[in-house]
C-alpha cells in the first residue's frame, strides 16, 4: 500500500519517537559513564574515560562479572538442555498428560519474579539449602526453562514429523536419529534459545536479590551502588554489561554466517 | 516377476480406539512387482503402508516378509523402505548427503558411500554437481529423484511409496510416472505404491487393488479391473461407466442375440464403458442398443463425448472418435448400442 507525505512524515516521526523512547535512557546511562564528576548531574560539562580504566582494573567489578558470567553460563547450558527435551515433550510426541504439560511449563512465566524469587528462596530455607550462586541458578531456570522450552517448540512445531520416519525407516536407531536429524534441526531454535537465557539471566535483578545469598551478581551490584554509594563507576559498569550483551547478541546473529563462511573456507 | 509372495498379510487389522481402519484384510505381494494399491481418501490405504514398513503395530493379523514375520519388527530392522508423501528429504543435508544417508548408518567407508551416491544419481539422470547442492536448490521433480536414489541406496527388499507425486503438476507428474516404470523395470525390486489416482496406478502398476473402507474390493491388473470390475464401486472408481439394471429388465436397452442369451433374466448390472458405445445407424442393429437424445457434447481433444439422456430419463455417456461423431448437436435423437463382449456383468449381492 502507497502512503501519502503527510502519513509517511507522521510514520517516520513516530517511528523516532519510539526508538528515542527506548534508547534514551541507555544513552543517558552511556553519557553518565563518561563524566568526570564524581556525581549524576545533566548537562556533564566534563568528560572523561578514566572510569573504564578503573571497572577493568577493579577486583570487585572482576569478581562481579565473572560471577555473573558464571551464572548465566550455567543456566544457558542447562536451559538449553532442558528446554530441548521440553520442546520435544511439548510440541513432537503425542503422550497423554501432553496439553497439561504445555500448560504448566509456561506458568512461571506469568509469575511475578518477586514472588518466585521470595517463593524460592522460602523453599531453600525449608530444605536448609544456603542460599549462594547457585541457588540463584535455580531460581533462574525456574523463570527461564520455560522460556527456552517456548523458543526450542516453536522450531519443533514447524519440523516435518516424517524426517524423523525416514531416518528411522533407513535403519537409524533412537539415538541415530535424534543426532543425524533432530538435534541438528532443531538447533537453530536451541541457539536462540540460550541467546535468551543468557540474556535474561545475565540481566536479571528480582531473583538474584532473594536467591543468590551473601553472593552478589551485577544488576545487584549496580542496584545497591544506586541506592548508596553511587559514583560513574555504577554507569559505567553498567555501560560494560550492555555492551557484552550486546556482542553475544551480535555473536548469535552472524553466528549461521560465520558457520557457512567456515564451512567454504574449509570445503 | 515372480509368483513367490515376497510379502504375505493375513487378517490384518488395525483400529483406532473405536475406529477400524483395516478389517482383517489379506494380500500377497509377488517379488518383483509393481503393486499400486488405490482408493479414495480415509479408505486405509496410509494405515496400510505405515502397518507394512513398522511405523504402526497392527491390532491383530500378520505380515510376512519371505519366511520372516515382521509385524513386531521395529522399522528400523526391517529390510524395506518408504519413499515419503513429503519426500522426508533432510534439509539440512546436501544431495549427496541425502543419498548417502543409508549407507552411512551401515558405516560403509566414505569413498564408497560416494561413488553408489555418484551411481544413483547417474540411474536417476540428475547431474554429478548435484552431489554438493542443497536441497532447497533443487526443484520438485529433482527432489522426487533425489528421494528415489536415497531409497534405492537404502537397497530394500520391497521399496514402498506414499503418494510421492501428488504434490506435482500434471506435467511433470506424467513424466514421473513413466521414469518410475522404468526405474522399476531397470533395478527388478518389488514395489509398493499407495495413491488416490486411478491414473497413475494404471500407467505404473503391473496389478492395481482397489480398497474401500479398510477392506480391499478386487486385486488384479489394471486392464481385468477396467474391463471385469467385481463391483459397482470399482466400476465407477475406474473412470466413467454407464451402469443399467439388468435385473428390471435392462431398463431402456434393447438386448439381443448373445446379449440377451447373456443377460436377460440375470440378477445384478450390466457395464458398459463409454468408449464401447457406437452411434448407430437408422437400421443398424446391435446385441445392445438404446434410443434417446443427444442433451449435451463434450469435445475432448481428438475425441468426443456425448451425454444421451433416454426415454426413461437415464443418462448415458458415449465417447466416440471426432470423425465418428454425430451431425448435429443436443436434441438430436440418436440410437447407440455395442456388441456382448463390451459388456460386464457385475453380479452383487
Amino acid at each position: 500500500m502507497k502512503t501519502g507525505k503527510f502519513a509517511h512524515a507522521a510514520l517516520v516521526f513516530y517511528g523516532i519517537l519510539v526508538l528515542a523512547f527506548l534508547y534514551l535512557p541507555l544513552v543517558s546511562v552511556g553519557f553518565a559513564s563518561v563524566s568526570k564528576a564524581r556525581y549524576l548531574s545533566f548537562p556533564i560539562r566534563k568528560y572523561s574515560t578514566d572510569w573504564y580504566g578503573k571497572a577493568v582494573e577493579s577486583d570487585t567489578v572482576r569478581d562481579l562479572l565473572f560471577l555473573s558470567l558464571k551464572v548465566a553460563g550455567i543456566v544457558t547450558l542447562l536451559a538449553m538442555v532442558m528446554g530441548f527435551f521440553g520442546a520435544l515433550a511439548f510440541a513432537r510426541y503425542q503422550w497423554r498428560y501432553r496439553k497439561l504439560f504445555q500448560k504448566l511449563i509456561l506458568l512461571p512465566i506469568f509469575f511475578p519474579q518477586t514472588v518466585l524469587g521470595l517463593a524460592l528462596l522460602m523453599w531453600f530455607n525449608a530444605i536448609g539449602v544456603i542460599p549462594s550462586w547457585k541457588t540463584a541458578v535455580v531460581a533462574h531456570l525456574v523463570w527461564i526453562a520455560p522460556i527456552a522450552t517456548l523458543v526450542i517448540a516453536i522450531r519443533a512445531y514447524s519440523f516435518d514429523p516424517a524426517l524423523e520416519e525416514a531416518a528411522r525407516d533407513m535403519g537409524a536407531n533412537t539415538w541415530e536419529t535424534l543426532r543425524e536429524v533432530t538435534i541438528p534441526l532443531l538447533m537453530p531454535g536451541v541457539v536462540s534459545a540460550g541467546l535468551f537465557a543468557f540474556l535474561l539471566s545475565w540481566g536479571n535483578f528480582p531473583l538474584s536479590l532473594f536467591t543468590t545469598g551473601a553472593d552478589s551478581t551485577l544488576p545487584e551490584w549496580l542496584y545497591a551502588k544506586m541506592v548508596s554509594g553511587y559514583s560513574p563507576l555504577v554507569p559505567t559498569v553498567g555501560m560494560l554489561s550492555v555492551a557484552a550483551s550486546a556482542v553475544l547478541l551480535a555473536l548469535g546473529l552472524t553466528a549461521p554466517w560465520l558457520l557457512r563462511s567456515l564451512r567454504k573456507m574449509r570445503s | 516377476m515372480g509368483d513367490m509372495p515376497i510379502l504375505r498379510i493375513n487378517a490384518l487389522t488395525k483400529t483406532f480406539d473405536d475406529f477400524t481402519a483395516l478389517h482383517a484384510i489379506d494380500l500377497n505381494v509377488h517379488d518383483g512387482e509393481f503393486l499400486a494399491i488405490v482408493g479414495p481418501s480415509g479408505c486405509g490405504k496410509t494405515t496400510l503402508i505405515r502397518l507394512m514398513v513398522g511405523m504402526e503395530e497392527p491390532s491383530d493379523g500378520a505380515i510376512w516378509l519371505r519366511d520372516q514375520r515382521i509385524d513386531e519388527v521395529p522399522a528400523n530392522k526391517r529390510p524395506t523402505c518408504m519413499v515419503f508423501q513429503s519426500l522426508a528429504l533432510f534439509p539440512h543435508r546436501t544431495v549427496g548427503q541425502n543419498i548417502e544417508f543409508p549407507l552411512k548408518l551401515r558405516k560403509v567407508p566414505a569413498a564408497e558411500r560416494k561413488a553408489r551416491a555418484l551411481e544413483l544419481l547417474a540411474l536417476l539422470r540428475l547431474p554429478e554437481d548435484y552431489y554438493g547442492k542443497r536441497i532447497d536448490q533443487c526443484s520438485g521433480g529433482e527432489r522426487q529423484r533425489v528421494a528415489l536414489a536415497r531409497a534405492l541406496a537404502f537397497d530394500p527388499e520391497i521399496l514402498f511409496f506414499d503418494e510421492p507425486l501428488s504434490a506435482l503438476d500434471y506435467r511433470l507428474r506424467k513424466t514421473l510416472e513413466k521414469e518410475l516404470r522404468e526405474l522399476h523395470l531397470r533395478t527388478g525390486k518389488t514395489f509398493v505404491y499407495i495413491t488416490h489416482s486411478l491414473e497413475e496406478a494404471m500407467v505404473m502398476s503391473d496389478r492395481i487393488a482397489i480398497m474401500r473402507a479398510g477392506r480391499f474390493e478386487q486385486i488384479a491388473p489394471g486392464a481385468e479391473i477396467y474391463a471385469r470390475p467385481s463391483s459397482t464401486f470399482v466400476a465407477e472408481f475406474m473412470g466413467e461407466v454407464n451402469l443399467f439394471d439388468v435385473s428390471a429388465n435392462a431398463g431402456d436397452l434393447t438386448l439381443s442375440g448373445r446379449a440377451a442369451g447373456q443377460f436377460s433374466g440375470q440378477q445384478g448390472t450390466l457395464m458398459i464403458r463409454p468408449e464401447s458405445l457406437r452411434i448407430l445407424a437408422p437400421e443398424e442393429a446391435a446385441e445392445v442398443a438404446v434410443s434417446g437424445t443427444v442433451t449435451a457434447e463434450y469435445l475432448l481433444g481428438s475425441r468426443i463425448q456425448y451425454a444421451i439422456t433416454t426415454a426413461g430419463d437415464k443418462s448415458v455417456t458415449v465417447e466416440v472418435l471426432r470423425e465418428n461423431g454425430i451431425d448435429g448437436g443436443p436434441g438430436t435423437p440418436v440410437r447407440i448400442g455395442c456388441g456382448a463382449s463390451a459388456c460386464h456383468l457385475i453380479a452383487e449381492a
